[in-house]
């Protein structure tokens, strides 16, 4: 899961539902837009400012016309809903990107002891 | 006519340029603009026609970019950006938006106005930067008008600290008897937190150099061998510690 580098946009995450869509990483999610234009895509990122990046991207402007971008940034201001996965747990989600927050904050290696992260930010 | 009006004259930005793609041609709504150079900065999205003349976009007005390669859609490689006002009549530079569109007004085609540019490059394989370079762009702009103004949350990690400290400007040592008394009730609770989440990963696995497992505690209990480090609780203790 990711996690920001940022003390700022952890904290803002970790007391906001933010936290949940960036526990969708990776996962096809349709995002229905303020202007009624919809984009489905695999969410590459989310920031805490509900920033949404979205790759292989179906894009239904409010007109109904469909095309396909290979990546698509949208800004949180213009996102009026996401429709998370069915098949998400959303409790489960949201521990588990609390967890990876606490991870980075607290003991770096605390779950591993010597053993070495498989993704090190550090060292 | 008019369509055209809002463009002007001005300098290339020349600070704060995370991208910077000559020969692009820019299409508002379809219609050429001509070819020109995009300047992806921090401050402002700009493109400068060859001859001098263009327009800036502000990131808090976009309200989407994206990179399209559907050739069905629209027959050149681009990159794309919708942004939320009219364009034709009049730029506006300063203010994100004119009065009204702020609202959640958009059951009306009207209120929400909708700008739709290309940028399409002659190099297409600097699509990818280009892109890149306006998330980053658009990241520094975050919305002030959010509801959920409530993101006030300027290092809170460490606000902990500042107010257990905020009696001295010099931070003293504690013993942890003493400690624990000078520790708000945030504190108190973050102990806690920390202790419980130490005493969870001691009680699991590894000898962490120096810190015994809850296992290894209780073998010695009956005094045989002294301590190299304390119990789980006061392992902060060493290094708090004022001799």
């Amino acid at each position: 899961m990711e996690v920001s580098h940022s003390v700022k946009e952890r904290t803002i995450a970790e007391n906001s539902l933010v936290i949940l869509l960036q526990g969708l990483h990776g996962r096809v999610t349709t995002v229905d837009l303020r202007d009624e234009s919809t984009a489905t895509g695999r969410v590459t990122n989310v920031d805490a400012f509900m920033n949404v990046r979205l790759a292989e991207v179906t894009f239904t402007d409010r007109q109904g016309t469909v095309s396909r971008l290979d990546e698509l940034f949208v800004t949180g201001r213009n996102i009026r809903y996401v429709h998370i996965p069915d098949e998400v747990d959303i409790r489960a989600t949201i521990e588990r990107q609390l967890q990876a927050i606490h991870r980075v904050r607290y003991f770096g290696g605390r779950d591993k002891g010597r053993k070495e992260f498989p993704r090190a930010k550090h060292k | 006519g008019g369509a055209m009006s809002f463009l002007k004259r001005f300098p290339p930005p020349a600070e704060g340029v995370r991208h910077q793609q000559p020969d692009t041609e820019a299409v508002l709504a379809g219609r050429s603009l001509g070819a020109g150079t995009l300047y992806i900065a921090e401050s402002r999205l700009s493109w400068l026609e060859n001859s001098g003349v263009g327009f800036s976009l502000d990131y808090p007005t976009i309200s989407l970019h994206a990179v399209s390669r559907d050739l069905n859609a629209y027959p050149w490689e681009h990159l794309y950006v919708m942004v939320n006002a009219k364009f034709g009549e009049e730029e506006s530079k300063e203010a994100p938006m004119p009065e009204g569109e702020e609202e959640e007004d958009d059951s009306d085609d009207d209120a929400e106005p909708i700008a739709e540019f290309r940028f399409v490059p002659s190099d297409k394989s600097a699509l990818e930067a280009m892109f890149s370079a306006m998330c980053e762009c658009q990241a520094l702009h975050p919305d002030p008008d959010d509801e959920d103004s409530d993101n006030d949350y300027e290092g809170e990690e460490y606000d902990v600290e500042a107010h257990e400290l905020q009696q001295g400007d010099i931070p003293t040592f504690y013993t942890y008897e003493e400690g624990l008394s000078h520790l708000t009730a945030e504190g108190q609770a973050t102990l806690e937190r920390l202790e419980g989440m130490l005493a969870q990963s001691v009680s699991s696995q590894y000898n962490m150099a120096g810190v015994r497992t809850e296992d290894s505690i209780r073998e010695f209990e009956d005094g045989m061998e002294v301590d190299i480090a304390p119990v789980v609780a006061g392992q902060f203790e060493d290094a708090e510690v004022d001799h």
